[in-house]
């Protein structure tokens, strides 16, 4: 589903990704770990090209994104992205963050769109919000709102930046059981996160980014409990 | 009192200058209303073509131009700005009033470009990315997600660059504008009265002043509503 193919980012003269090739395939749940600064976010953020690769291709469903002439907007619409910070609109309702894209995107009347939300709204059990403003929400409702936004676009591919690192954690699992949810409903996610429960019980594949490359990958249970690299070794130590 | 009102009566009255003032007052409200104007269209303009011009190197000459003419106008006081008008740029016009709207108007839209642009990028860069990664484009994101809160943070401004503004077009007179200040000088010339003119004078802005700032506050409290 998506291919990337010798992705390198540069910032001036650091280098953040350091020719990167790996496969990202339909259903598959991706994990991404590693220690601060090693690039996860660049990463993900370079899959939906909100940052420019400096070299290397990146392709989805067929279109190489990186190709100056690729209707860039277009593809976005397939991938949705939640972000650390939910980055909800807090002029909007609750119901219009949901609807706005597809109202203005996919030209879906109001009422289609609407219908959509709420239905999604119920199955996160914050149908009762509709109406909200994002600033009377709690975090990990506004992350499920914000969770429940992309969805709204109907993407073959969701990606999250540390979804819940911004979370009080009492917050995290309502969350990350949304998260689960999907995940068994067959979404194809790339996530970064910390949660390495989450990543263990979850994710079919997890990468482990260092020093701008992947240091490993492999299925969790390989992952956590046979590590091969020091680097990992001495990454999980850390963390769990 | 009843001496003062009785000299405010021979000032103002019985020469029929009342009429003067509020010609005076007439002309200092089309200098400040045409000035806003035209500083709000072209300082938005100029936003604009900063926005789509950062970052992007076939439109770097506009971004220059953009940053030249506020740099100019904002290092020049408008006193001597409005002298470079009339003496360099359009000398012998016979369209004084125009000429000082503009001047003030252009004076105006290199605050008015420094405002929005900052209004802008007081929004958060998520939201802009949250939009973004929608499918919108930048234009969609900008008018749709940026804007609507960028306003919040601009219309205050706007409104004190039009506090500002009626203040500063006080100096019209020097290039024979009959705006209220200059009225209120001829008024004391003409009655042998040196401080009621001036004092009406001074009223008149202060009451102007604190009529806009009371508008301001209740359009912020409107704009605010949702944010709780
Ligand atoms: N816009 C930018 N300009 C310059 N340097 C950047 C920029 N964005 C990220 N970096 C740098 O790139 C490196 C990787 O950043 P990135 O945010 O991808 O790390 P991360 O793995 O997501 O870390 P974290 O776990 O803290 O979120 C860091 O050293 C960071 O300082
Ligand atoms: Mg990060």
């Amino acid at each position: 589903m998506i291919s990337v193919k010798k992705l390198t980012k540069k910032f001036d003269d650091l280098v953040v990704l350091n020719n990167i090739d790996t496969e990202i395939e339909q259903g598959e749940v991706i994990c991404i770990i590693g220690p601060s600064g090693s690039g996860k976010s660049t990463f993900l953020r370079c899959l939906n090209m909100l940052e420019t690769p400096t070299s290397g291709q990146i392709i989805f469903e067929g279109n190489n994104l990186t190709d100056p002439k690729v209707d860039l907007n277009l593809h976005r619409q397939r991938m949705g992205m939640v972000f650390q910070q939910f980055n909800l609109f807090p002029h909007m309702t609750v119901l219009d963050n949901l609807t706005c894209a597809p109202i203005m995107l996919k030209k879906e009347s109001r009422e289609k769109a609407e219908q959509r939300g709420i239905d999604l709204l119920k199955r996160i059990g914050l149908a009762d919000k509709a109406k909200a403003w994002p600033a009377q929400l709690s975090g990990g409702q506004k992350q499920r709102v914000a969770i429940v936004r992309a969805l709204c676009m109907e993407p073959d591919v969701m990606l999250f930046d540390e979804p819940t690192s911004a979370l009080d954690p009492e917050m995290v699992g309502e969350v990350l059981d949304v998260m689960k949810n999907l995940a068994k409903a067959g979404m194809t996610m790339v996530v970064v996160t910390h949660e390495m429960g989450f990543a263990r019980e979850v994710s079919s594949r997890v990468l482990f980014l260092a020093d701008g490359i992947i240091a490993e990958e492999g299925k969790p249970d390989q992952i956590f409990r046979e590590p091969k690299t020091d680097r990992l070794k001495g990454f999980l130590a850390k963390v769990l | 009192m009843s001496a003062w009102i009785a000299t405010l009566h021979q000032t103002f009255i019985e020469t029929g200058y009342w009429r003067q003032m509020l010609l005076g007052l007439q002309n200092t409200v089309y200098i400040t209303l045409g000035a806003l104007c035209i500083g709000v269209v072209v300082g938005a303009l100029l936003a604009i073509c900063k926005f789509f011009s950062e970052g992007n190197r076939a439109l770097r000459p506009l971004e220059l131009f953009c940053d030249l003419y506020t740099t100019i106008i904002r290092g020049i006081p408008m006193m001597v700005l409005l002298l470079v008008f009339f003496f360099v740029i359009f000398s012998g016009t016979r369209n004084k009033l125009g000429v000082c709207i503009l001047a003030f108007g252009l004076n105006s839209a290199a605050y008015v470009a420094e405002v929005i642009r900052s209004g802008i990028n007081a929004v958060d860069r998520g939201q802009m990315e949250a939009g973004r990664s929608l499918g919108m484009s930048k234009i969609q994101a900008m008018y749709k997600i940026v804007m609507p809160q960028a306003i919040r943070n601009i219309l205050p401004a706007i409104g004190n660059e039009l506090i500002t503004l009626v203040k500063e077009t006080s100096v019209a007179g020097y290039v024979g504008v009959m705006d209220l200040t200059k009225m209120g000088e001829r008024a004391k010339s003409i009655t042998f009265d040196a401080v009621n003119p001036l004092l009406v004078v001074a009223l008149t802005y202060l009451i102007i002043v604190l009529g806009l700032t009371r508008l301001l506050k209740m359009a912020e409290r409107r704009l605010n509503r949702d944010k709780r």
